[in-house]
């Protein structure tokens, strides 16, 4: 057994586009502590949104592996990686990933449901999320009638709630404004220090280096910096 | 299961148009099988009586009515034959397929009078079997039909015309006084004299005014009809069974009936195929594209650890329950609809005659269920085989 939470190796997706194979992540091979913090950086298509999603299971490498606990995520059957995604990694979606329909409160409520959590249980966890983030009062919106920050606050709420072990965070805070911002940042941090969370926090904008432990860039889908 | 409604909740105007679809559709299905059913109904009411009587008797080279007085004999169809016993009616009836059966005599003299051979059937005028196979009150062209007068009779048109007869004319014939009732046209008939009499009167004539010779007076003639057309092949069988000198004369129309019968029956098979076949692809195509519309939020619940049973029971219980919904909406509005164009009085709805077939119903029920699940299955194997982030970005 080794000591990485999470291990990429020579991890590889292709897309098919009309033409021609895009490479979206190119022999990507890292290794990421129990309870790091991991600034992801690079540009706009770099690869880091996939690389997120290929972590947490949500695509198939077209070839390479990623291991979680020494697990293969990418060889789990459905109902495993249905476990791991409900117990153990949470991840904060660029376009937040809400469901239209929903108010945020049941956005929560969905993301928690499938644990068997009672409703007040469910209500108990989430009130002093919505009070932390200043949602109190818009529980019952719908997120088109949140603006584009709030939406991403409930997104974080979403994920944070749950009490991953393994967060993957792509831009959570691209969209809020300066002082939310840090507070998710300072969050994350303290969840790293005290709760030994493994985090992977993707950005192309300027999130402070000093947050995480260790920074990896990606450029054209390749890691050049780790 | 509370987000299962809160789902159909939420997608208000999907759920609607879903709905709708499937109602519309159920309206659509039961308004025409409502019309094919009750015109086949229709139709069948008058193909299933078509030519559906014969006569049987047992045709003899002897004459066995003989008389002293009268030179005469009883036939059917031009041949002298067998005088039978009335309890054989009574036997024709039980057989299967026989909806009736009525005794019939008949008769033919040579008349002085008219210097002819005069023929006379003596009928049972209330069976149902004299009115296919002799005559039938609606027959009578002038005159009246038989009023329970004594020694009534009435004229077959052609002779009647022949011989200058008219209503209410005394003729003296058959051994008696006879009062000429009505003139009767009864067409093309198994069964056709010249003047037609109650049963019971033409006993009375040839066993005590001709004082014939015979065996018994019951009859010489049964007279039978069937209930079906398209079984009166096995009626003749069963009938010719029971005794091997009978013979049957029968016209032939049944027979093009019982074929336009099983053309119609075919038809009505194929055209409720077709339509119970549209309503399994519609409501599948309903639920598809509804189901495709969400298929995005279906991705995101997977991202969170929704795991994919749950999800695919998800899928096919909101697909079912809006079928049942759609369905039951339609039901209800159909019965409503058909009673309503049921009692309008429009010139074009009361050509039709609209009549709910409740039989209908649970298979409507069925097959829009299977239409239901058959369209979940696609977005269910989707769910099983895509990865969350596959769905959320393939369904933006």
């Amino acid at each position: 057994m080794n000591n990485y939470k999470i291990e990429c190796i020579s991890l590889n997706k292709q897309y098919k586009g009309r033409n021609v194979l895009i490479t979206a992540v190119r022999d990507v091979s890292l290794k990421i502590e129990k309870g790091e913090f991991i600034l992801l950086k690079g540009r706009s298509g770099a690869g880091k949104s996939t690389l997120i999603n290929l972590i947490g299971g949500l695509i198939a490498p077209t070839s390479g592996k990623v291991t979680i606990d020494g697990f293969i995520v990418n060889q789990l059957n459905n109902k495993s990686l249905s476990n791991l995604l409900l117990n153990r990694v949470g991840i904060v979606f660029q376009g937040f990933n809400l469901l239209p329909t929903y108010d945020i409160y049941e956005n929560i409520e969905v993301a928690l449901a499938p644990r068997g959590l009672s409703k007040r249980e469910i209500k108990k966890l989430a009130i002093p999320y919505f009070e932390r983030f200043g949602l109190s009062e818009m529980m019952h919106l719908l997120p088109e009638e949140l603006s584009t920050g709030q939406q991403q606050k409930v997104a974080v709420i979403r994920t944070l709630i749950r009490q991953p072990s393994i967060i993957l965070a792509d831009e959570p805070t691209a969209s809020i404004d300066d002082i939310t911002a840090g507070e998710i940042l300072e969050l994350m941090r303290n969840l790293c220090n005290e709760q030994n969370v493994t985090i992977i926090l993707a950005t192309h904008g300027i999130v402070p280096e000093t947050i995480a432990d260790r920074m990896i860039v990606m450029e054209n889908g390749k890691v050049i910096n780790q | 299961m509370i987000y299962i409604f809160k789902e159909l909740r939420r997608h208000k105007w999907r759920t609607i148009f879903s709905v709708t679809g499937y109602a519309l559709a159920t309206v659509f299905i039961l308004l025409i099988l409502s019309v094919a059913d009750a015109n086949k109904n229709d139709s069948y009411g008058v193909l299933q009586s078509t030519g559906t009587h014969f006569i049987v008797y047992i045709p003899t080279e002897a004459n066995l009515c003989t008389s002293n007085i009268a030179n005469g004999s009883v036939f059917a169809e031009g041949v002298k034959t067998m005088m039978l016993d009335h309890d054989m009616v009574r036997t024709i009836r039980n057989v299967e397929g026989v909806k009736d059966a009525a005794a019939c005599l008949q008769y033919k003299m040579f008349d002085g009078v008219f210097q002819s051979e005069v023929s006379i059937a003596g009928i049972d005028t209330s069976s149902l079997a004299t009115r296919t196979n002799v005559l039938a009150p609606a027959h009578v062209i002038s005159g009246r039909y038989f009023s329970g007068r004594p020694e009534e009779l009435l004229a077959e048109e052609s002779f009647a015309a022949a011989h200058d007869l008219s209503p209410g004319d005394t003729l003296k014939i058959f051994g008696g006084k006879m009062i000429v009732a009505g003139i009767v046209n009864s067409g093309i008939r198994p069964v056709k004299a010249d003047f037609y009499a109650p049963i019971s009167l033409v006993r009375t004539i040839l066993k005590d005014r001709l004082l014939c010779n015979a065996p018994n007076f019951d009859m010489n003639i049964i007279l039978v009809e069937v209930a079906d057309a398209r079984v009166q092949d096995d009626v003749i069988t069963r009938i010719r069974n029971m005794m091997y000198k009978f013979a049957v004369s029968t016209y032939n129309c049944y027979q093009p009936a019982n074929r336009v019968m099983s053309i119609i029956d075919r038809s009505s098979i194929g055209l409720t195929g077709l339509i119970f076949l549209f309503l399994v692809i519609f409501s599948a195509k309903t639920q598809l594209t509804a189901l495709m519309e969400r298929f995005r939020e279906i991705g995101i619940l997977k991202s969170l650890g929704w795991s994919d049973s749950s999800l695919a029971i998800h899928v096919f219980l909101v697909s079912l329950i809006q079928s049942v919904a759609g369905v039951t909406a339609g039901v209800l509005l159909a019965f409503g609809l058909i009673e309503f164009l049921g009692h309008l009085d429009n010139p074009v709805f009361s050509s039709y005659s609209f009549r709910l077939r409740f039989g209908t119903i649970p298979l409507i029920y069925a097959l829009s269920l299977i239409g239901a699940v058959a369209a979940g299955l696609y977005p269910a194997i989707r769910i099983f085989r895509t990865k969350a982030g596959d769905i959320i970005r393939n369904h933006m």
